[in-house]
Formats: structure tokens, sequence, C-alpha cells
């Protein structure tokens, strides 16, 4: 055997193999590259979802009730809840916050 | 139908931008209609960054729904790795702080594991569980 075919097979090899899983593994990273990280900065656009936005079309819209149109059925009629009583403030916001 | 409601944000692959992937945006579309069809509350989540005041800043985003004494708005900042409920006035007798509190204890428990998605199906499903049926 050569210098040449020993160099090849003793070291071409190895190097090719070492290679071809960097490849492999960047290839990976690339398609898992938006995985949110604690900590790490995390660029994306900005979403808000509703479960129906206003953009569907006219005959989804008859068909689903949305927070829009119940306020329209339950429009003419007050509803009756067990809480009807204590309508003086309606627009008080309630909620929690936490941080991680 | 899940879609972006920010300006600038119409279309399939602007939502695609966003922090979710496909499968995780139907989850989430699931989940909302599930929450939205039991409770007969308006579920709505944002996820982006808040401005300071962050409170102020997501009850400004609730005043912009459809209804907001009906509605809650869920909003998640995760550079800022801060989590905000705001309940409606109405949507406030059914779900009171302490439930809104204990579904922000879970999620930031998933999202301090970088769950964005399963935080918020987990806590979606929490919440609309404690409001119970309409």
């Amino acid at each position: 055997m050569s210098i040449i075919e020993t160099t090849l097979i003793f070291a071409g090899i190895p190097v090719a193999v070492i290679a071809l899983i960097v490849a492999a593994s960047y290839a990976g990273g690339a398609r898992r590259s938006k995985r949110y990280r604690p900590g790490r900065p995390f660029e994306f656009t900005p979403v808000w979802f509703l479960s129906v936005p206003e953009q569907v079309t006219e005959t989804a819209k008859a068909r689903e009730l949305t927070g829009a149109r119940r306020a329209e059925l339950t429009a003419g009629a007050p509803v009756v809840t067990e809480w009807s009583g204590e309508r003086t403030q309606p627009h008080v916001m309630g909620g929690a916050s936490d941080r991680w | 139908m899940t879609g972006g409601n920010l300006p600038g944000l119409k279309g399939q692959p602007e939502v695609l931008n966003g922090p979710f992937t496909t499968r995780q945006l139907l989850r989430l579309d699931e989940a909302l209609r599930l929450a939205d069809s039991s409770t007969g509350l308006t579920f709505s989540i944002y996820v982006g960054d808040l401005d300071e005041p962050v409170r102020g800043h997501a009850e400004r985003l609730h005043g912009q729904l459809a209804d907001p004494p009906h509605s809650v708005l869920i909003a998640v900042s995760p550079n800022q790795r801060v989590l905000e409920i705001v309940t409606g006035g109405e949507a406030r007798r059914r779900l009171p702080d302490r439930a809104a509190k204990l579904a922000a204890l879970s999620m930031a428990a998933a999202f301090g594991g970088g769950d964005l998605a399963g935080g918020l199906v987990a806590g979606l499903s929490q919440l609309a569980d404690h409001a119970g049926r309409h």
C-alpha cells in the first residue's frame, strides 16, 4: 500500500464521515432554529388569534356564533344570569400576571 | 380558522413567520374553538412584545376586541418572559382572578420549559374548564 493510499483510507475516510455528520446536524438545526428558549432572543412576527376572525366569509359567519354575533342575538332582551343583579360595574377588568 | 389580526398580518405566510409551526397553529385553533364554544366567552391569544407598563398594554389590547366584557385575552411576551391574562367584567364573574392565576402558573411553567404552544393549550383548557358551560 502506497503512502497516498494509506492517507486516503486512514485520514480521508474519517474526515469524510465527520463532514457528513456535521452537514447533517446543520441541516437539521436550520429547521428547528425557530424553537423558543427562555432567556435567548426569539425573533418572530407578533400574532393575535381569535377563534373566529373578522375576515371569515359571510356564510361561515351566519353559521358560527361569534362574540359579535352573540351580542347581536342577545341585544333585545337582557341576558338573565345569576349575576345579573351585579351589573353595576360591568367594565371592571380582572385577570392575572406571571413571569417565568 | 386561526388568523392574524394585526396590521401587516394578513394571509398564511405572515402567520407562519410567527412563533408557531403549522401543527401547533392547528392545535391552538382547535383549543380556542373548543374554549369559545363550550363557555360562550371569547378567548383570544396574543403572542408578541408588550410595551411597558405590560399590564396596561394587555388591557388596551383586550379593549380592542369585539366584546371586551365577555372576552378573555391571554397576552404572552416570550422575550420579556411575561404573561398577562385579562378578563372582561362579565367574564370575570365566571373566571375569578384566582382561577386565572392558577392557569397563569401552569402556563408559566410550560413557557419556562420552552413550550409556548403546549402551555397555551393547557392554559386555555384550564380556563375553559373553570368557566364551565354556558
